[in-house]
């Protein structure tokens, strides 16, 4: 429902809403906490649609390919049929690709527990690519965001030599900065600000008259099957890429749709085919994305990245042991997330005039909420005013990194994955009493170094050819 | 402004910042104890060294893009002096709260915080909608956090006074 609700209005984002309830999960225990993160996470991905048909405006980035059909059906008067026609879809694209995690899950694992401390290092710095698809426009300001992350991380005492680093003597920065309070502070306020600045200055949100979701019909259920299970292979191979995402999953299953359509011209006019396809591929992303996750302990997105975030401060560590030591925890979250869809399903069925009621409320008066929601939840971590303060810190740092067009998601990133990267840095040159070749010498390290280089030199072959088309848009003209 | 021209002082000082950071580094972090053993400092070091490569990356950037026409996504808008406003009141809010947790508590110091805020920055002057709003979330987080989570909330070290 916190899901739902964060995911169906636009300017909050899902990600914000894992940050604000993952610390009221610490006196759960493991499998139930976890389960809120995943069910906020399906929640939010299934609820950006509800604001992209009635509104045409994406309640999330990947619900933006919605908007094209979704919309104008809601102004022919068909927002009922869109509203269920989504929720089925995301419903199939999710449990299909729950289906593909449960099968290839394992399998990754099994090879991952191989590694040493030179492969996972090698797999820490591809997961840092990662930033690539994070990165936005530049792949540069993408590069100094997930530096800074790092060099937050170094922030407290070293595991290894037991030696306080860049504390300065205050006691409470001896245990670092802290993840969560991190992501809150970063994710949080600077939504709350532009919030504010809105303020007055956006309409008021109109909304149709007496909205119900409506099943679509079992004819046009079924003449869509097969663009569904195309759909969803398209979201789960597109989620299982670190920085791919959502986004790309609902535009590239959107294009897919119209291209193979009977009438590609019906396309933006409001053809149901344009809402099934982005949103089964959207929310097949969500088990994709676990695979990397789950097996590897690689965030695909700033989501996955706070989900990483709970997992490691209840005691999961992603990875191969992970399938060793806590099978029962990966069963359960397999549960987990069949439970969640059909709680989505029928919630957003049965209640959706609940979220039409939702997307009535002013920002403001929730940006204010979200305020005391912030503080509450750096404090709840380890009950320390000092974390309260550091969130506040952390806020105005990701006011002034998102002013200067530095992305965000990356420096999460980079505090996600640094005590990890520098963790087996260290062990491997230790166990090779110094020598570098240690992290040349073996074939999986090799494999993922190339992999590496693979995603950046296809993220700056896209950005320089879409930069040279940009360039000659307005000279053509 | 341009996104060109704002780099050409975002890369230098990004280029000091590492510079900075790389003294404090070898200032306060110890090296290596043995021989071929990264110690704790070399993580530090790579990085700063690895930021300031990135600002320099930048400056040559900026620097090389010449007097092109900037698109308008090459813009940076100027922070306006509202804008300026809501951040810093935004700030000293939340400042303001974590000092007043402490002091005063939770159930005291949020509605006095949520009164500030919708007075103060947002300017609504309606104080029906203001006490409406600083008493509901006040008690529903109370109830939400406190009751059903018993999620511990500061309760203030001046509660003597009340």
């Amino acid at each position: 429902m916190v899901g739902l609700f964060f995911g169906a209005i636009p300017g909050l984002t899902f990600s914000m809403a894992l940050a604000l309830m993952l610390p009221f999960t610490f006196g759960m225990q493991a499998v139930p906490a976890v389960a809120l993160l995943l069910g906020v996470y399906v929640g939010g991905m299934t609820g950006g649609s509800v604001s992209a048909i009635l509104l045409g405006i994406p309640g999330t980035p990947s619900a933006a390919a919605t908007v094209f059909d979704g919309y104008p059906m809601a102004q022919k008067g068909e927002a009922g049929i869109a509203l269920g026609s989504a929720v089925i879809a995301s419903t199939f694209g999710g449990l299909f690709s729950l289906v593909v995690m449960m099968l290839l899950l394992e399998q990754v694992a099994a090879i991952a527990i191989r590694f040493g401390p030179a492969e996972i290092f090698a797999l820490v710095v591809f997961g840092l690519s990662t930033i690539c698809g994070l990165a936005e426009r530049s792949l540069l300001r993408g590069l100094i965001a997930g530096v800074l992350g790092l060099m937050l991380m170094i922030v407290g005492l070293d595991e290894f030599d037991g030696v306080a680093r860049l504390t300065f003597g205050t006691v409470q920065l001896q245990q670092g900065v802290n993840l969560l309070v991190a992501m809150i502070g970063l994710f949080a306020v600077p939504q709350v600000i532009g919030t504010f600045l809105d303020y007055g200055r956006v309409q008021p949100l109109k909304l149709p008259h007496d909205v119900r979701a409506r099943l679509p019909s079992l004819r046009q259920l079924g003449d869509r099957l097969w663009l569904m299970v195309r759909c969803a292979g398209i979201g789960t191979g597109i989620g299982a890429i670190p920085g791919a995402g959502g986004p790309i999953a609902a535009f590239l299953a959107y294009d897919h749709a119209r291209r193979f359509a009977r009438h590609p011209e019906h396309f933006g006019k409001g053809e149901l085919s344009g809402v099934v396809a982005p949103e089964t591929a959207n929310n097949a992303v969500t088990g994709g994305a676990m695979v990397p996750l789950l097996s590897l302990g690689i965030p695909g997105d700033p989501a996955t990245a706070v989900i990483l975030g709970g997992l490691l401060i209840h005691g999961l560590y992603p990875g191969p042991m992970l399938f060793q030591t806590h099978l029962d925890t990966i069963y359960a979250l397999y549960i987990t997330i069949v439970l969640a869809y059909v709680v989505i399903l029928a919630v957003q069925l049965g209640g959706i005039r609940v979220f039409v009621r939702v997307l009535q409320v002013p920002p403001h008066l929730l940006a204010v909420c979200i305020i005391v929601l912030c503080v509450l939840g750096s404090y709840a971590i380890r009950n320390s005013i000092f974390d309260v303060y550091l969130m506040g810190i952390m806020g105005l740092l990701g006011y002034v990194l998102q002013r200067l067009r530095i992305p965000i998601a990356p420096v999460v990133l980079g505090l996600v994955l640094g005590e990890t990267l520098e963790k087996q840095y260290r062990t491997a040159l230790i166990l090779s009493e110094g020598s570098y070749r240690i992290f040349i010498d073996s074939g999986p390290a090799l494999f993922f170094y190339a992999l590496t280089a693979l995603t950046i030199g296809l993220h700056v072959w896209s950005t320089s050819r879409g930069g040279r088309k940009g360039a000659a848009g307005p000279a053509a003209r | 402004m341009r996104l060109d021209h704002l780099d050409r002082w975002l890369g230098p000082c990004l280029m000091a910042l590492a510079l900075i950071w790389l003294g404090l580094a070898y200032a306060y972090i110890p090296g290596a104890r043995g021989e071929g053993e990264p110690g704790p400092r070399a993580f530090p070091i790579l990085l700063g060294a690895v930021l300031a490569g990135l600002g320099a990356m930048m400056t040559a950037a900026a620097f090389g893009t010449g007097r092109r026409e900037a698109a308008d996504e090459q813009r940076v808008a100027a922070v306006s002096g509202r804008e300026a406003a809501i951040v810093a009141g935004i700030f000293g809010a939340l400042m303001l709260y974590a000092f007043l947790l402490e002091r005063l508590g939770f159930v005291i110091a949020t509605p006095i915080i949520i009164l500030a805020t919708m007075r103060g920055i947002l300017r609504i002057r309606t104080w029906t909608i203001n006490f409406l709003l600083a008493g509901g979330v006040t008690f529903a987080c109370w109830l939400i956090f406190a009751k059903l989570l018993e999620a511990p909330l500061p309760r203030g070290s001046w509660r003597w006074l009340l």
